[in-house]
């Protein structure tokens, strides 16, 4: 697959996981633009042994992980992308408490809810993981609860 | 519980902003060059400082063996120094991105793990035979000095060493162990939320 098209395919989905994680959009801008750097590094080492979603996951969430190392040291981008609607994100309340809440779960409960929430199977989500399918069915439905349980008392 | 929240729904709502990929791409090849950039300076800033102290070597002519020992020991241990560094660096490239989340964390906890022993222990050893080095150097132009000049340079030069020792050496230990065991920590933690049994 062309880095071309990989990028047009995933750049949405991955930028979610990142948003779900960290719930900052500028962070997630910059978590998105590195998974797709290692993306790019590494594409011609990717076997297809596993899918190429799988295989972009994994990079993105790893990169997500790592992103705590730099947590205090954090610089915003050192070389912005110029968005050009700069201050467009306001979105609907009920859309920012979901990635609040969401970022606000431990890690990596954060990456497989984001997962689950983008349609990756749960088979799928245990190889990004790196858990059994039944453990990540169970976290699953754990980690719903939780959510409609924060909306519920938030009375969304 | 009543799960009728629509979370798909909603996480899919979120603005994204794709980035246009020519800016993405203008990124990735000014990337590339600045990892370059960093790997031959570092390079050439070890095999200046090599190239100046055999030049002195070369211009002076030391005629005692100490000082031939101090000038060899200070070489060997600035580059054994870069050498575990480098091989930390290699470490981390090893380091693969592509790995379940779970054999991810394994593999930086190791890292660290290894990281902290290294930064430990390679930073006494390099105070120690620095210092042992630069001592045997000196000696050849400190015994053609006067006695009380030469007492007053070794003087000044242990006094240098202690403080460096005992004063800037375990400062900077405890500094770097701390943010590494915070690292340690935090990455323990995470992995245990995947070993935690549901």
């Amino acid at each position: 697959m062309e880095f071309e098209n990989i990028y047009k395919t995933y750049w949405d989905r991955i930028f979610r996981l990142c948003m779900g994680f960290v719930n900052d959009y500028d962070i997630a801008q910059d978590l998105a633009q590195e998974t797709f750097i290692i993306v790019w590094q590494k594409l011609d080492t990717f076997r297809n042994e596993s899918g190429i979603g799988t295989w972009i996951f994994r990079i993105a969430s790893n990169n997500c992980l790592r992103q705590i190392e730099k947590e205090k040291r954090f610089l915003k981008s050192e070389l912005p992308l110029h968005i050009t609607e700069e201050k467009q994100y306001s979105i609907e309340p009920q859309i920012q408490f979901l990635y609040k809440c969401i970022a606000e779960l431990p890690e990596t409960e954060r990456i497989i809810i984001s997962l689950e929430l983008e349609d990756v199977k749960q088979a799928e989500i245990a190889k990004i993981v790196g858990l059994s399918e039944a453990n990540v069915r169970v976290k699953i439905h754990r980690i719903k609860d939780k959510l409609t349980q924060k909306f519920k008392e938030n009375g969304q | 519980m009543d799960n009728n929240i629509d979370f798909k729904g909603l996480w899919k709502q979120q603005v994204v902003n794709s980035p246009n990929i020519e800016e993405l791409l203008a990124k990735l090849k000014h990337f590339k060059k600045t990892s370059l950039r960093r790997l031959i300076l570092t390079n050439a800033m070890l095999i200046a400082t090599c190239v100046l102290i055999l030049l002195i070597w070369y211009y002076y002519q030391p005629q005692f063996l100490s000082t031939k020992i101090g000038i060899v020991l200070n070489v060997a241990i600035m580059a054994i120094y870069l050498l575990v560094y480098n091989r930390l660096f290699d470490a981390y490239k090893e380091l693969d991105n592509t790995d379940s989340n779970a054999a991810y964390l394994q593999k930086l906890i190791a890292i660290k793990t290894k990281q902290k022993f290294l930064q430990s222990k390679m930073l006494s050893i390099y105070f120690v035979v620095l210092g042992l080095g630069t001592c045997l150097y000196m000696y050849e132009y400190a015994s053609m000095m006067s006695f009380l000049w030469g007492f007053f340079v070794y003087a000044v030069l242990l006094f240098w060493m202690g403080f460096v020792w005992f004063y800037l050496r375990p400062r900077q230990i405890v500094k770097e162990n701390s943010k590494i065991d915070t690292l340690i920590d935090t990455f323990q933690r995470i992995n245990n939320q995947l070993e935690a049994d549901v």
